[in-house]
């Protein structure tokens, strides 16, 4: 098929899928309850104003840095990993410089370069450095894949797929260049092209030549080739081939290349080689050229300007309808390289309760969906509004991010969106809540989440009020923890307690006394311990435990009630 | 002398500064603080979760220590208890480390237990001692009062903290003397400032907080001084989030010890970072360093009275 259309369809795919993933960017959301949908043309509108009003300000030296420190120079990468900034530098130049100087040779080079011959140095050099600077940089990114893979760095597909069509495009590349160093056909339509042989003598000469000299694979040139016929070559080379055809040397890994091609021309034969390896070549460029839009490789034109937009307002957007937006742009500018997850401060966490979508890297993947509605399956949900809660707010991930991703606001969003469908999350009764409590963003949205917890709560267990007396001895208790058994009822734990003491009336508000719950624990009743109010009101400050006169570990018996009680309101949930 | 140290997850994003005056104060001294970036939470937020899950940051952190070779200081009480707590349930539950050991070992990790926990309290006063540091001050205060907070899992539970005397702590007091400030005696020293219920019980966090905001302005404190990051942030930062507007209202203003201290030491107020506590006032700041002044020796104090 002809070059123009292959190039003309998987442009058109390319440019709809641009299309696609940028109109995300201004009509998909977080939506916690008092944050509406704005209408596209909205979004639209105030990002150009934000964007025009950067421009034509003082703002714009802000933008001239931020493209040469963070997206020219990767600041963020270089300060976090240089083994990661060396391959990512590796491959972008190595890429770009191809892109521009080979692949869109007749548009740039031919222009800025006098006289440019793709077979002329320093293009023929250059080519294969970038080439492998490229393979040098797919090869360090494959190893930092594998190799981090124990410090839960998640590789996808859609990752190796990437890495894929970067080795194979420039393997590809080599190996046609190559084989067209080799092929005999390939250096006949050459000869017959440019060179003037007066007879069948210089003719031999020059292929005794280029057979020692430029890798060509000749049937009737015996090896090795006659010293002074090649010196003969030598020369016709020089009046005849030099001027726009520099040795075949200078393409150093290209030549390496060379040495495999006889393989495939005993197969195919020598010209259908060639051509194998061009469309092999070409048909991977254009598929990547399609593929990128629908890929993380979006991130191209994603990343960029979500570093911008991180330089210039130090993610600090006021406008509801750019806060969205942002959101948007966050999440499909990410390249899914993991280094959030790698120094996520929950990542421990995953360890316990193996979810991924503790970490932060797999929530976005995830988040993607779900902004877009298409992750409606409530035990998916269910496991994201887990992974959202747990978690620290260190903030480290939107610290380290790459591209420059808003993430903490992102996750604090998204995770208010989803506690406001309705599901109950017991995480809540924990002290991730306390960094929420103190930025308070979305205040309303976690009482009301909360509330269904609590409710939950009340619901799943039995309470002192509600039993018919008298309380007869259980069964022992089992909890781990014996110290209970020690419990005189000498009430100095009650006595002490700072939130006992904050109720006018603590037996309604606390359900039970700290010294009843050991009581209760005593005479086999655990529900009814676990039950009580006082042990999700308790400050854990230990002076109870402290000032025990018998050493029951009240505060840390407290704990285990409360692992308890949230087990038993999960497995009630869940079945 | 060198530690790792472990800062949490507050200090590095909410409360730079008590990172910052620690390291230049420690410096002082010559101890070197190394920060490391493979530290992870210490667990304390999922305890009330999941024990298990609550144990296995800190050994992990432990075993990160370990490999490097050092032991651990830490600033943030929750965290120390947390460690502590760790350190303790290994040494009692060979099971458990096994375990635990087998998680750790996909990173090459692996906790014996010979990394040691310390808080910056303890190093100071063991390490350096209020002699020493005494004899390093270029400055002292005068006239000033100081209520200290020592927030609860720095003192309890005793047997896992092993922090000083958990009913009449001294190791604080006695630093806080080298500074010259009045450590007062106040109800709310040894107890809950309620962030332990924020997110969970506002209401009851709130009141357990203003208890004791209540209870230091009546002391008569100029300051308060919280140990832990955890008592910081509800000082500094929840309590500018709860105030009503009232005009009897007065801010009870933060500062922290490494920041005092550092005063003393010569340290500027800029590297100690006093300015990003968000409860004090540049007029805080101007009168704070105007009770500065020369150390007076005690020694000389002493034959003034025999004089007399």
């Amino acid at each position: 098929m002809n070059f123009n259309i292959l190039l003309g369809l998987s442009a058109v795919v390319c440019l709809v899928g641009l299309i696609i993933r940028l109109s995300i960017w201004f009509s998909q959301g977080m939506h916690p309850s008092d944050v509406p949908t704005v209408p596209a043309a909205k979004r639209v509108a105030e990002a150009l104003k934000g964007v025009l009003g950067s421009l034509f300000s003082a703002k714009i030296f802000l933008i001239i840095k931020s493209v040469f420190v963070d997206l020219l120079f990767q600041k963020r990468v270089f300060d976090k990993n240089s083994l990661r900034w060396i391959a990512h530098t590796l491959i972008f130049f190595g890429f770009m410089l191809l892109l521009l100087m080979h692949a869109m040779h007749g548009v740039v080079t031919e222009h800025l370069f006098k006289g440019y011959q793709s077979t002329l140095n320093p293009y023929l050099f250059l080519r294969n450095l970038f080439g492998l600077m490229v393979l040098a940089g797919v090869a360090i990114a494959v190893y930092r894949r594998i190799s981090l893979k124990p410090h839960r760095l998640r590789t996808y597909t859609s990752d190796w797929a990437a890495l894929i069509f970067l080795g194979v495009i420039i393997l590809s590349g080599m190996l046609l260049e190559g084989a067209k160093m080799s092929s005999h056909s390939k250096y006949q339509s050459m000869v017959d092209e440019y060179a003037s042989l007066s007879n069948d003598e210089d003719g031999k000469a020059l292929e005794a030549f280029w057979v020692q000299e430029n890798g060509l694979i000749a049937a009737n040139v015996q090896l090795p080739p006659a010293p002074e016929l090649v010196a003969k070559g030598r020369e016709i080379n020089g009046d005849s081939c030099i001027e726009c055809h520099v040795s075949n040397k200078n393409a150093f890994a290209s030549s390496a290349m060379a040495k495999v091609t006889p393989m495939f021309f005993a197969v195919f034969g020598d010209s259908a080689t060639l051509t194998l390896f061009w469309y092999l070549h070409i048909i991977t460029c254009l598929a990547f050229l399609a593929w990128l839009p629908f890929s993380k490789m979006f991130h191209i034109f994603a990343a960029p300007v979500s570093l911008i937009v991180k330089c210039v307002t130090g993610d600090q957007l006021q406008e509801p309808a750019n806060i969205l937006t942002r959101q948007m742009l966050g999440l499909s500018a990410c390249t899914h390289c993991g280094t959030c997850s790698l120094e996520c401060s929950s990542n421990m966490f995953y360890e316990s309760f193996h979810n991924d979508f503790i970490l932060p890297s797999e929530k976005v993947q995830y988040l993607k969906k779900i902004a877009a509605g298409k992750e409606n399956d409530p035990a998916v949900l269910k496991r994201m509004q887990q992974g959202l809660y747990v978690c620290t707010s260190c903030d480290r991930c939107t610290t380290v991010c790459p591209s420059g991703i808003n993430l903490k606001e992102l996750f604090v969003s998204s995770r208010y969106a989803l506690l406001g469908q309705g599901m109950p999350e017991t995480a809540m009764l924990s002290h991730f809540s306390f960094p929420l409590a103190l930025a308070q963003n979305f205040v309303d949205d976690h009482l009301q989440a909360l509330k269904k917890v609590t409710d939950i709560f009340k619901k799943s267990f039995q309470h002192l009020t509600d039993m018919a007396l008298p309380i007869t001895l259980g069964k022992a208790t089992d909890i781990g923890n014996t110290s209970f058994r020690g419990c005189f009822s000498c009430q100095r734990c009650t006595n002490i307690c700072p939130v006992v003491r904050s109720y006018d009336n603590p037996t309604e508000a606390l359900g039970m006394l700290p010294h009843q719950i050991m009581f209760s624990l005593g005479i086999g009743n655990t529900e009814l311990a676990m039950g009580a109010q006082m042990i999700w009101s308790c400050s854990t400050c230990y002076l109870c435990q402290e000032h025990c006169p018998n050493q029951v570990e009240l505060c840390d018996i407290f704990y285990t009630l409360k692992n308890g009680a949230l087990k038993k309101i999960e497995a009630g949930a869940n079945s | 002398m060198k530690y790792t140290f472990f800062q949490g997850c507050n200090i590095p994003i909410r409360i730079q500064q008590y990172a910052t005056s620690t390291t230049a104060v420690f410096a002082k001294f010559a101890i070197e603080l190394e920060v490391i970036p493979e530290f992870n939470c210490c667990g304390y937020p999922v305890r009330n979760v999941d024990e298990k899950a609550y144990i296995l940051p800190s050994v992990r952190n432990l075993a990160i220590a370990e490999k490097r070779g050092l032991d651990i200081l830490v600033i943030c009480n929750c965290c120390f208890a947390s460690l502590q707590k760790a350190k303790n349930v290994m040494g009692k539950n060979r099971q458990l480390m096994d375990e635990l050991n087998t998680i750790l070992a996909k990173e090459d990790l692996h906790y014996s237990g010979k990394a040691e926990v310390k808080h910056y309290l303890t190093v100071l006063y063991e390490e350096v001692g209020p002699e020493k540091i005494k004899a390093q001050r270029v400055n002292a205060f005068t006239g000033l009062n100081i209520s200290v907070i020592h927030g609860c899992h720095v003192l309890r539970p005793r047997e896992i903290t092993h922090f000083d005397d958990s009913f009449v702590p001294r190791i604080t007091e006695e630093l806080l003397q080298t500074t010259g400030a009045k450590s007062l005696d106040w109800r709310g020293k040894l107890e809950c400032c309620g962030a332990a219920l924020a997110g969970i019980n506002n209401d009851l966090s709130h009141k357990l907080l203003k208890e004791k905001i209540a209870g230091a302005q009546e002391a008569g404190a100029d300051y308060i001084t919280p140990i832990c990051s955890y008592c910081h942030l509800q000082f500094d930062t929840t309590q500018k989030n709860i105030q009503t507007g009232a005009a009897e209202e007065k801010l009870l203003p933060v500062l922290l010890f490494p920041q005092l201290l550092g005063l003393c030491l010569g340290l500027d107020e800029q590297s100690l970072g006093i300015a990003k506590n968000s409860t004090i006032t540049a007029e805080d700041i101007q009168r704070l360093n105007s009770l500065l002044g020369p150390p007076v020796e005690e020694k000389k104090k002493k034959k003034a009275k025999v004089a007399a």
